[in-house]
């Protein structure tokens, strides 16, 4: 950990970025080249995220929210423009060190939960842990706690597929917690839930940001939901039309 | 740049991949199961083939170095069999013209045949030999006795018996012993019909088992009562011509050739011996192809249960890499699913091939025409071959598992999520 923080320190005297900014997008364009022609999913897209924000990236099908996630997860690279991410300029390494970059310092939590059904929810919850090298004492130490926070510690043992969707989107909020990431990446994560159970996985997500101070971008196509988070990025036909603070 | 993180724990990675084995069980087995007939198919045919030489080799060191075979007609060295198309009949005008052979010591005829012999109500088929007692020892230097001693020159009415003879596989007790009688049945056809030649011999010596099959089911008689028995005419069926010194063989059998042309054969043991194990180890390349052939169609079989298991496990990879899974511990992750099919099928392999191999040199077992002991011959398992074998099974294994683990490694993190 001394290490990225020297890391961070050092980029962030380099970039001359300010310490309060978890996330910066500069000039972010991404274009397709289809069989039907060019595409352009992002045009020039530019925003900074505070530490501790909670933002909701909305807009209509094809108006590149998905893209944009993609982009500051580092799954895609962009055609154009530069992402930031504690002060460290993700596309100017290599796969390798995006890789790295992925588990340390971003969580991911997919609409379809994406847990590894023949293994334990404590496995699941661990492996990120496991990729980053941390022993097992360590990784099942914060597994457990996070657990125990998320009130999913007595289902442990349990294979995920054995469980509610909302005890399954739990486990992966779990799982994306588990390397302390600077950023919590969302998409869609209440849109395989009912009403209920997607309103208690929202607010499990605001705790989160509100209480324990994490940055969490929330792609989503519930505008009533967006309107709950602390800000709303509107985006249509790849550029942002909109940015409310709510 | 950000800094190296620590690389996953061995332990964890085999984890994983043990547990995705184990979570396709009934696909996984049959994968193994490949291997395992690969690898046990390469085992059992090394080893019955190494067997099969351990056994040629056997059987030719019990006859001595300086001696070469005499028989009438082209000798085939492949099946020791002659012949008559350019023949001559070996008389005792041929045996003194090869007397006189530079660097020959000595011309021993034989007459050879097989004979029914009864023994206190029973009956067995067995190979016979007439031979001048007193030149035994040249053909069977390493003779020895478990009881009574060889037979006088010139005594018509004793015979030497071999160890199956008197042993006969499966029998209680034994057919005849030393000082009983035997009464041998020839038969021989000439222009006035069929006839049978009845001979009553005493035994008076046992042979120990020589490890030779032939000569341990025969019975061996004076060269004059094999003449009587087989009515031969004084028609050898075999000399045997000893070199001055084993170095001289080659030259004694281009002195034959030069002065018999075809019409006489001679060939020695170690020529016999050269040809059969090139024999041998021409058969063995072929069989051990076949099973590296096995081999590979398991290997193929790997390929196809790993690269299913890449298209089916696709948004697991997605979700691996997303979270931080690097391209390494993506491969590696397939490798060792490979590694893991090719050790257990390799490791089951060879057990199963070496109890196989067991089994089929016992199912094998044949009785030679003429009667005696069935000949078993046990496969022979080299440690360094199954170290080898073993290694070669998991090489492949690994091999097969590259392409599907290198596709898994290379996918893009964003396609693979998006894959239903």
């Amino acid at each position: 950990m001394s290490n990225k923080q020297n890391l961070v320190s050092k980029k962030n005297t380099e970039t001359g970025s300010d310490d309060s900014h978890a996330l910066k997008v500069e000039n972010l364009s991404k274009i397709y080249d289809t069989s039907a022609g060019r595409v352009v999913a992002l045009d020039n897209v530019s925003f900074t995220i505070q530490k501790g924000e909670f933002v909701s990236i909305v807009g209509p099908s094809g108006s590149g929210k998905s893209t944009v996630l993609n982009m500051i997860g580092a799954l895609d690279r962009p055609t154009r423009g530069k992402i930031s991410v504690d002060g460290i300029d993700m596309f100017s390494m290599n796969d390798s060190e995006i890789a790295t970059l992925r588990n340390e310092r971003i969580g991911f939590i997919f609409q379809s939960f994406n847990l590894i059904n023949r293994t334990t929810v404590l496995k699941n919850v661990k492996l990120p842990g496991l990729i980053a090298g941390m022993s097992h004492d360590i990784a099942n130490f914060r597994a457990m706690k996070i657990l125990e926070a998320l009130g999913i510690d007595d289902k442990k043992d349990q294979k995920p597929v054995n469980l509610s969707g909302g005890q399954q989107q739990r486990v992966a909020i779990a799982r994306s917690l588990i390397n302390n990431p600077s950023i919590i990446l969302a998409d869609e994560p209440t849109g395989n839930l009912d009403t209920k159970t997607g309103d208690d996985v929202f607010a499990m997500l605001k705790n989160l940001s509100h209480k324990f101070k994490r940055t969490i971008i929330m792609v989503t196509h519930n505008p009533e939901l967006a309107e709950k988070s602390d800000r709303s990025i509107l985006l249509r036909d790849g550029r942002i039309e909109k940015d409310v603070y709510h | 740049m950000i800094p190296k993180r620590k690389k996953m724990n061995p332990r964890d990675l085999f984890l994983l991949s043990f547990e995705a084995l184990v979570d396709r069980k009934v696909r996984t087995l049959l994968t193994i199961l490949m291997v395992v007939l690969g690898s046990s198919l390469v085992v059992v045919l090394n080893g019955l083939s190494a067997g099969q030489a351990a056994f040629l080799e056997q059987q030719f060191n019990t006859l001595a170095a300086n001696v070469l075979f005499v028989g009438s007609g082209q000798r085939s060295l492949s099946s020791y069999a002659t012949s008559t198309s350019n023949s001559i009949t070996i008389n005792d005008v041929i045996v003194q013209k090869l007397k006189t052979l530079p660097n020959v010591s000595d011309v021993i005829p034989e007459y050879t045949g097989s004979v029914q012999m009864n023994s206190q109500g029973n009956v067995q088929r067995a190979s016979i030999t007439a031979i001048d007692p007193s030149k035994l020892s040249v053909e069977l230097p390493n003779v020895q006795y478990i009881d009574g001693s060889t037979i006088r020159a010139g005594d018509r009415s004793a015979a030497l018996v071999g160890d199956t003879i008197v042993n006969p596989p499966g029998a209680d007790t034994a057919f005849v012993t030393l000082g009983e009688t035997i009464k041998t049945t020839s038969t021989y056809s000439d222009s006035s019909g069929s006839h049978t030649v009845i001979k009553n011999y005493i035994v008076s010596g046992i042979l120990k088992p020589s490890g030779n099959t032939g000569i341990d089911r025969s019975v061996i008689i004076n060269l004059d009562a094999g003449n009587e028995l087989l009515h031969k005419q004084n028609k050898y069926d075999q000399l045997i011509i000893t070199a001055t010194t084993p170095d001289d063989v080659d030259t004694v059998q281009q002195e034959i050739t030069s002065m018999f042309g075809k019409t006489l054969g001679a060939t020695t043991p170690k020529a016999l011996m050269a040809v059969r194990q090139q024999a041998a180890s021409g058969n063995a390349a072929f069989i051990l192809m076949v099973g590296i052939i096995a081999l590979v169609v398991g290997a193929v079989g790997i390929v196809t249960t790993l690269y299913n298991s890449v298209t089916e496990r696709i948004r697991e990879i997605g979700t691996m890499k997303a979270i931080g899974a690097q391209n390494a511990e993506i491969l590696a992750l397939f490798l060792v699913e490979a590694a893991l099919i090719g050790i257990i099928g390799a490791s089951s392999g060879m057990a199963i091939g070496m109890v196989a191999g067991v089994l089929l040199g016992i199912l094998t077992t044949t009785t030679p025409t003429g009667g005696g002991a069935p000949v078993h011959i046990p496969p022979i398992y080299i440690p360094t071959d199954l170290i080898k074998v073993w290694l070669l099974s998991l090489g492949l294994s690994v091999l097969a598992g590259m392409y599907p683990a290198w596709k898994a490694s290379k996918l893009s993190p964003m396609v693979a999520l998006r894959r239903e």
